[in-house]
């Protein structure tokens, strides 16, 4: 499935028949499938496939949105029709104009593997089925679920624009659970022959078998390894509340240019460009995504732009717009922290006394210009005693500025892993080592 | 509409399936935004298409599709039956669901006015006059109010003969005023937090909620926060306004009552609860004054529907009983494996998503006593309003909840404005502390329009129906 041609030619006909103004019109089709087990059995198995068009009409100094997910021959011209309804209403000084094309720049690269494109419920089925039975074999249950994706997207616009690419995702995420505990794992590629499912499973089946029969640890400030799972949840939340220029603009992001707020050791990216962050040429504006360093070796360094917010402050788009118009604002979706030089399991060697996290869960903003978050740490709390993991704790709430975390950093790992964050957007992440972490409850 | 599910329930028989459902949807929601004193979006959204559930050789299969000509109804059909046969190579236990009776009818939300006759002219205009009354005072910074229109028509149909037909109508709309200064940002919002209020009722629920009538007040509590005081610190009374005792239900109550969690289908993602089978009907979950319900009839919370997306009919079942744990929300799958038949809290997010145990309207049944009375009988303690963040373990039990604005209380007297609260607790703890909650006088029905679940995740409207209350011996500070 790669018709971003016949998805352009839709594309060019609909805004052939444009009277006047201009259009941006956005035509994807999306095939995702889904298999969930739970228990050691498969209880949810699901598929979708859909067509979405979005037309984006601008005229009179006024801009429209029109939407329509459905397959029927009239899904464009409905979408032209409810983008003038939407036009006619809107005010005059919110036009943001449509980017002008670069002629050249090329649709690559884009991550896509055709193994995940062709996958069938079965082969995911005999996949998951790896997982559940080393659990078994283990007298534990597991859970967890496998998805594929497949994405084609094709922009026009009247001003030129005509890029499209077809994309391919490949997630597999797993709790396993015994009596007492439980343990987390997953890995994500645009191939889902690449994923490393035995790999996964012995890593959940272990962190399971270890995380059993907790005992409660007081709360309080701790030195701290934070696995890649924990790492990506912090980076998320400083992408969307931080890492844009509208969050500039509007004095809530705690970005100060050419300010050191963090560890030199902390250098943060978004480079579409990398593969394994589920690589993809250009924005929903058509835009080209710019590889921006945000964090250069612990000083705010840049922030991501769309148009809008590029025309406020006299520069270029970086290419990190979501569909416009829009209230949020350029959000980075390649997120990645550059790799230090330990490997991680001698960053747990050198803690005397500290806590090593498998991952955070339900993460949420409390004073977002501070970056402080709280949420839970779950499936997999160890306690760290001179240089080695010694037992499992009960899970911990912390309270904590993600800033001043970064400050602490002591070590960063030679590996890295990509997580989804709850925003599914992938994140590469190291382990870190962090001198001081606020647990509250 | 008939046809497409009469071809899709044949076409999963023909192909194996032992029972079929599915829905036909059209679903059309309009969203408008004023940000800072212009239009920044007007987003009109149409959706269209089909879900097949299917069971085949003991498992369950789910396709969906926005492509209603016959060989793609047919195609997805097979396809469900594709995917729950590859499913059953791996399972050992075939699926069991509770018996329920077929049913055959018609339901439309009760509106006054449809909102979708009201013109797209008199939306821009109530959002224009309510960002203006917002404008006067130069510390805010950003300013933003929307409204939102859902109309959602709903076929279901089974193999075992049931045939339902439904009409949802959806009306919300909020603001938020965000103020900032050198080293403090704060935001109000009304009438809750989050974007918007939204219940299942026409034009006549905007206009009560009086957006416009409360935009000044709510920019001046923004600006008022940015010098407020920082909230106290220590163990005291707490007084939530509903809007906060809403939310305290949904994650304290709403979600550890979900008999799919409970049941592990949900460990991986959503996660547990701590209310296991063991504890039903013996378990003390809160106080005397704590009653729960589960209420698909009590509208206009955004949980009123006719039947659930598998055509169980809509009903009251009592969750919590004054402080005793009585009661799960279910399906007819998860009712079966523990001896009971569904309370219909299946809903599914639109066509292309397998409908899931979701809440319903979760209401916090009214007390005797009124805000009044709990500040006047409190000798210290912070009366908390409006959710600004929420967090809570995946069994339910830890939680740490944070409010846009707090009233600290001396000597039963509300006596200083205080900024950044947030309040925490362990769930049956906290509930076990309530000794108060207010009468039907100031008992309203509040949505929570983004609750996530299921993977692929769904995001699901669902409805609280709460009125303040009071807590007493509850850990509060101020967010560092
Ligand atoms: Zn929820």
């Amino acid at each position: 499935m790669r018709g971003g041609d016949d998805l352009l030619a839709m594309g060019d006909g609909a805004l052939a028949s444009l009277a006047r103004g201009e259009a941006e019109v956005v035509i994807s089709d999306t095939r995702s499938e889904l298999t969930r087990f739970a228990g050691n059995e498969i209880h949810q198995s699901v598929a979708e496939r859909f067509r979405h068009v979005r037309v984006r009409l601008i005229d009179g100094g006024r801009t429209g949105v029109g939407e329509v997910r459905g397959h029927d021959g009239r899904a464009i011209e409905r979408a032209f029709a409810a983008a003038e309804d939407s036009r006619r209403v809107t005010t005059e000084s919110a036009v943001s104009p449509l980017p002008a094309p670069s002629p050249g720049e090329s649709d690559e690269p884009v991550a896509f593997a055709e193994a995940t494109a062709a996958t069938m419920p079965q082969g995911r089925a005999e996949l998951v089925a790896i997982i559940t039975d080393a659990a078994g074999a283990h007298g534990i249950n597991a859970y967890g679920a496998l998805s594929t994706s497949t994405t084609t997207t094709a922009i026009v616009t009247s001003a030129g624009l005509r890029r499209s690419a077809t994309s391919t995702q490949a997630s597999l995420v797993s709790v396993a659970r015994g009596d007492d505990g439980g343990g987390y794992a997953s890995r994500h590629s645009p191939d889902i022959d690449a994923l490393d499912v035995p790999g996964l499973a012995a890593e959940v089946v272990d962190t399971c078998e270890r995380n059993q029969g907790a005992t409660a640890i007081g709360p309080g400030d701790y030195e701290v390894i934070l696995s890649p799972y924990a790492v990506t949840d912090m980076l998320e939340h400083l992408a969307w509340g931080g890492f844009s220029a509208l969050a500039v603009q509007e004095h809530r992001s705690f970005m100060r240019i050419g300010e050191k707020l963090m560890s030199d050791r902390i250098t943060i990216r978004d480079d579409a460009r990398t593969h394994e962050i589920f690589a993809f040429p250009f924005d929903d504006e058509g835009v080209s995504t710019r590889p921006v360093t945000l964090i250069d070796r612990g000083v705010c360094s840049a922030v991501v732009y769309d148009t809008p917010t590029a025309l406020h402050d006299g520069v270029t788009s970086t290419g990190h717009s979501l569909p416009q118009p829009n209230t949020w604002g350029p959000l980075p979706r390649h997120v990645a922290m550059d790799a230090g030089s330990t490997p991680w399991q001698e960053m747990v060697g050198s803690v005397s006394r500290g806590l090593y996290i498998t991952r955070f869960w339900y993460v949420r903003d409390v004073h977002p210009l501070r970056t402080v978050i709280t949420g839970m740490t779950r499936e997999g709390t160890f306690l760290i005693e001179n240089g080695s993991i010694t037992r499992p704790v009960r899970d911990l709430r912390f309270t904590q500025s993600i800033v001043e975390a970064l400050a602490n950093v002591i070590q960063v790992s030679r590996e890295r892993r990509l997580e989804l964050g709850e925003g599914e957007s992938g994140v590469l992440s190291p382990w870190l080592h962090i001198g001081r972490f606020s647990f509250t409850s | 509409m008939r046809d497409l599910s009469e071809r899709a329930l044949d076409a999963a028989s023909a192909a194996g399936a032992s029972y079929a459902d599915c829905r036909v949807i059209n679903s059309t929601v309009q969203r408008l935004t004023v940000k800072n004193g212009v239009v920044a979006s007007v987003e009109l959204f149409e959706d269209e298409g089909i879900g097949i559930r299917v069971i085949a050789d003991g498992s369950w299969g789910f396709a969906g599709a926005d492509d209603l000509g016959p060989a793609s109804i047919e195609e997805t059909a097979r396809h469900a039956v594709t995917i729950a046969k590859a499913s059953s190579r791996v399972n050992r236990t075939p699926v069991r669901m509770a018996p329920a009776p077929a049913l055959v009818g018609e339901y439309r939300t009760l509106v006054v006015r449809d909102p979708f006759a009201v013109s797209l002219d008199d939306k821009v205009d109530l959002l224009m006059r309510t960002d203006e009354a917002m404008s006067h005072l130069a510390q805010i910074r950003v300013r933003e109010c929307s409204l939102e229109f859902v109309r959602e028509i709903r076929h279901f149909a089974s193999s075992e003969g049931a045939r339902l037909d439904q009409t949802i109508i959806e009306s919300g709309g909020g603001m938020d005023a965000t103020a900032t200064s050198d080293d403090e940002v704060q935001t109000r919002s009304f009438p809750n937090s989050f974007g918007r209020h939204q219940v299942c009722a026409g034009w006549e629920a905007i206009e009560a909620f009086d957006l416009p009538g409360n935009a000044g007040r709510i920019a001046e509590e923004a600006v008022a926060l940015l010098t407020a005081a920082q909230c106290p610190a220590g163990t005291m009374t707490v007084i939530l306004d509903a809007t906060q005792a809403a939310l305290q239900v949904h994650e304290s109550c709403g979600h550890p009552t979900e008999l799919d969690r409970v049941l592990g289908h949900e460990a991986a993602y959503a996660g547990t609860s701590f209310l296991t089978p063991d504890l039903l009907g013996t378990f003390r979950y809160g106080s005397e004054q704590v009653t729960i319900t589960a209420d698909s009839t009590s509208a206009p919370g955004l949980g009123t529907f006719g039947w659930d997306d598998e055509g169980v009919a809509a009903q009251r079942s009592v969750l919590v009983d004054r402080g005793l744990f009585t009661g799960y929300l279910s399906s007819r799958e998860t009712a079966a494996a523990i001896g009971q038949v569904s309370n219909g809290c299946m809903r599914a997010d639109g066509w292309s998503r397998l409908p899931i145990i979701r809440m319903t309207n979760i209401n916090l049944e009214p007390g005797t006593s009124s805000l009044e009375e709990m500040i006047a009988t409190t000798e210290h303690g912070v009366y908390l309003e409006t959710n600004r963040s929420w967090s809570i373990d995946d069994r339910r039990l830890n939680f740490q909840f944070g409010t846009q604005n707090g009233w600290e209380i001396v000597d039963g007297k509300r006596v200083r404005l205080v900024r950044n609260p947030i309040y925490s607790g362990q769930t049956p703890e906290f509930w076990g502390s309530c000794d108060a909650v207010a009468a039907p006088a100031e008992w309203q029905m509040f949505g929570v329009v983004n609750c996530g679940k299921g993977q692929p995740s769904q995001l699901m409207h669902v409805g609280h129906g709460a009125a303040p209350c009071r807590f007493q011996n509850v850990r509060v500070e101020p967010a560092r």
